[in-house]
């Protein structure tokens, strides 16, 4: 079913109205969610593009944790302006992700191998930077000086704040949206994504393009990181991996909306939506956290089986 | 009249926008082997899915002996013995699994089953192995099999469960000469010994016109003509039931002269897997050269290494006398040249899109304004194509998937249509492609030719390339063996190069001269 998702995100919005009337359905809860959901939506933003080639990042996350840790550091041990920190974090994160584009596109490791590995690499190298723990206001620095900077800006906690993160994450999903969707370049990780070797033969440079796509989920994981550290304010240890699968979710429940069959922007928006909402709502209802999880995850099990389930078995194909 | 031994009525099946079978009734008589024709999209392969089992959504009624049953799923048509031996052997094998597990693999899985007796397993694929007179090692893995022998296994594992309706789709194709002959033999056996009822189906009427009794021949997914095959029987008379009245227009002549200069030059082409070796030929503005050679003979390797797939070790290619890196398929394409490869399926098309994503992809330059695509754009060209090359769908949103083999074909075609390409190599075009689409196709290619394009034309059936082709290289063990003038060659004389002749081809009514005086 092409709409399974949004169908689910709807009832969960229907239901927890009915059950919990005002406090859910208020503009100040809709900001709650937004918020809750945008880190998430960021980070499957980056997943996105990736997969839109049909390629695969396990290590995306990690990688963003070592972004944050390049944040921070860059904010508070060195001092750097807020505007020069966000870009050379950016482009420090673009220059790591050059070792995974090197796995990939030379060593012709396939992805799910060589991120997994990458995985470990980016846990020591962060820790290596930091030296073993994590960077926030008013710590010395790995090297046992003082900070240049010995606390956080008002303009760099409001990244992670509300109307901020809100305003990052939907640009993030609309820049996707159009890139994937109305350029040349899209339709051609598209193409690699629907068959690789017919995009090839094609006369798409398919390593370019699969390089492209890198390029655009490191520096989307980059801000993806700025808006953890700066929610925190501080790099902690592992600060981001745990969104990894939350993010990986909300791409594959995406997947088959309207129909579409493949990683797309909004249908991520709505994967990570529904994930939030379940998340506020079944908090609301006073289900306890530590049984959470296993609810949200069985709301999230139907919605695929809903998208999946009732579809016929591969193109027939006549001749 | 015999009994029949099934008889499927009003068979309709619907597929998504298509009617892929519209109350067909097909009977098998005991003992007989039974021909389906028709041209590509006729149905014949979901009539095939639809007794099998593995298309359950059908409608109407199959009777087996004269009773009702329900074919639901392919569990259901083994049963009642109906087995399939489909197009593409190697969906239905598990490749790294031996010959003997992959005969016997239906029992195998069988539920309720924990342990596997070796002995008896092997016991029984040696028998198997012995009633099809097999040659090879049944613990060969199936990996390394030829397409032949895995197509006898398959065979092996329908005789092990009991079959008495045996379906063979396209089992030809694939084949050469030599092994179609003992597939022949081996069918002819199974009826005869064991009372087999067999259905074949082929795009190659001589075959059927050789082997089969009886035939049906479906056209749109309807049933066109049914009857015995005599010796009267002419295939001619098949392929007017097959296109109805629309008749094909007849194949251009050869021999118009090639109007222009170089297009293409090589000299001393290798490829690096010296699967290509030595090569050095020209194609002329508005000339189609013939790439004749048996399989394996290095065409599609020779296309592969022009197009920049294959490295290749050796040799200058030469593009209207500039020369070309051709390092990969996009610098071949940005280059003007356009590949519609061997496999399209696997090399061609993007199945799960749109007719309109994929007639557009390889120039999607030309819609495009600073890299924002014209969806707007992109249908206009899919429409432009679709009526240029006759494909019949109603929509350019239609999925690839679901169109039929020379209607997908045509959409290869038609991507490089699109791309405005200068040269074209064409590699076995018309495999799994019905008369009349090949027809159109070789207008297509005609036109190309006539505009002033490059057309290289690699084909192993060498009548093909007389009817399309001005010249002829013929290609031996990856090197050319000759060249030869379409207007003054016979298949006799491309068959001689192309089997590993040496001494000049003399016709054989001078070489028997020779021998007498």
């Amino acid at each position: 079913m092409d709409w399974a998702a949004v169908i689910a995100l709807g009832v969960a919005v229907v239901v927890f109205a009915l059950l919990r009337g005002g406090s859910f359905l208020s503009a100040a809860n809709a900001v709650n969610i937004l918020r809750s959901m945008s880190i998430t939506t960021i980070f499957a933003i980056a997943a996105t593009i990736t997969m839109a080639p049909d390629g695969f990042d396990m290590s995306a996350c990690t990688l963003a944790t070592v972004s944050s840790f390049l944040f921070a550091s860059l904010f508070l041990w060195f001092g750097l302006p807020l505007w020069m920190s966000v870009v050379l974090t950016v482009v420090l994160t673009i220059v790591l992700y050059l070792l995974t584009m090197f796995l990939i596109l030379v060593c012709r490791v396939p992805d799910m191998l060589a991120t997994c590995a990458l995985m470990f690499v980016h846990q020591g190298l962060g820790l290596w930077w930091t030296g073993g723990g994590a960077v926030s206001a008013g710590m010395p620095t790995a090297w046992g000086t003082a900070p240049l900077r010995t606390g956080w800006t008002e303009g760099a906690l409001a990244i992670g704040a509300a109307p901020w993160c809100i305003l990052i994450m939907l640009a993030c999903v609309a820049f996707a949206f159009i890139f994937l969707q109305y350029t040349r370049h899209g339709r051609c990780l598209y193409a690699m994504g629907s068959n690789r070797t017919a995009a090839a033969y094609s006369g798409i440079p398919v390593k370019k393009y699969r390089f492209l796509a890198g390029m655009l989920t490191a520096a989307i994981l980059a801000v993806g990181a700025i808006v953890v550290c700066s929610r925190n304010s501080a790099a902690q240890i592992s600060g981001c991996d745990s969104y990894l699968m939350p993010s990986l979710a909300a791409v594959f429940v995406g997947r088959s909306v309207g129909g579409a069959e493949k990683p797309n922007a909004l249908g991520t928006l709505v994967g990570a939506a529904l994930v939030a909402v379940l998340e506020n709502g079944l908090t609301q209802m006073g289900v306890v956290y530590y049984v959470l999880p296993a609810v949200k995850g069985g709301v999230l099990v139907l919605a695929l089986v809903a998208a999946y389930g009732p579809r016929r078995r591969s193109a027939h194909v006549i001749s | 009249m015999d009994a029949l031994t099934l008889q499927a009525k009003d068979i309709s099946v619907e597929f998504p926008g298509v009617k892929a079978l519209d109350g067909v009734d097909f009977q098998l008589l005991p003992g007989e082997i039974h021909a389906l024709v028709g041209a590509n999209g006729a149905g014949k392969s979901t009539l095939m899915k639809v007794l099998a089992g593995t298309n359950p959504d059908y409608s109407g009624q199959v009777l087996l002996d004269g009773r009702p049953v329900e074919l639901r799923s392919p569990g259901a048509a083994q049963q009642m013995g109906i087995h399939i031996v489909c197009q593409e052997v190697d969906q239905a094998l598990a490749p790294a699994l031996s010959a003997a597990e992959n005969m016997l693999l239906d029992e195998l899985g069988r539920k309720g089953r924990l342990w596997i007796n070796w002995r008896k397993v092997y016991w029984r694929a040696e028998e198997l192995k012995g009633q099809l007179h097999m040659d090879f090692d049944v613990r060969t893995p199936v990996s390394r099999l030829t397409l032949a022998q895995k197509q006898m296994v398959l065979i092996a594992r329908a005789l092990h469960s009991n079959c008495r309706i045996l379906l063979l789709d396209e089992p030809t194709a694939p084949l050469s000469t030599v092994e179609t002959e003992m597939l022949f033999g081996l069918c002819r056996s199974l009826v005869r010994d064991r009372g087999m009822t067999i259905v074949f189906i082929s795009h190659r009427l001589p075959e059927v016109l050789e082997i089969c009794e009886r035939y049906t021949v479906l056209r749109n997914g309807r049933l066109a003509a049914s009857g015995p095959i005599t010796p009267q029987t002419t295939a001619d008379e098949l392929v007017a039931h097959m296109l109805g009245g629309e008749m094909s227009a007849v194949c251009r002549t050869p021999g118009a002269p090639p109007v222009g200069g170089e297009m293409l030059s090589v000299h001393g082409l290798s490829s690096r897997d010296n699967s290509v070796r030595n090569v050095s030929l020209t194609v002329h503005r508005g000339e189609i050269v013939g790439l004749a050679g048996l399989v394996g003979a290095g065409k599609s390797e020779l296309c592969k290494t022009l197009f920049g797939i294959l490295p290749r070790s050796a040799g200058e290619i030469l593009l209207e006398g500039s020369p070309a890196p051709l390092r990969s398929p996009a610098e071949a394409v940005a280059l003007g040249m356009g590949l519609v490869p061997e496999e399209r399926w696997k090399e061609g098309l993007f199945l799960k899109e749109s007719l309109s994503f994929n007639l557009g992809i390889a120039g999607l330059k030309r819609w495009s304004n600073l890299s924002f695509l014209s969806q707007k754009g992109l249908d206009q060209n899919a429409r432009t194509q679709m009526e240029a090359l006759e494909i019949k769908t109603p929509s350019p949103q239609q999925r690839v998937g679901l169109l039929s083999g020379g209607n997908q074909q045509k959409a290869v075609v038609g991507k490089w249509l699109a791309a405005d390409c200068r040269l074209y190599l064409f590699d076995e075009p018309t495999k799994g492609v019905d008369v009349g689409a090949k027809a159109e196709l070789f207008q297509v290619i005609a036109g190309l030719a006539q505009a002033g394009c490059g057309v290289l034309y690699a084909s192993a059936d060498a009548g093909e390339l007389l009817k399309v082709a001005n010249r002829i290289y013929v290609l031996y063990g990856g090197c050319v063996a000759a060249e030869l003038d379409a207007a003054h060659t016979s298949e006799e004389e491309i068959m001689y190069y192309a089997v590993g002749g040496k001494s000049p081809f003399l016709p054989t009514e001078q070489r028997e001269g020779e021998v007498r005086t």
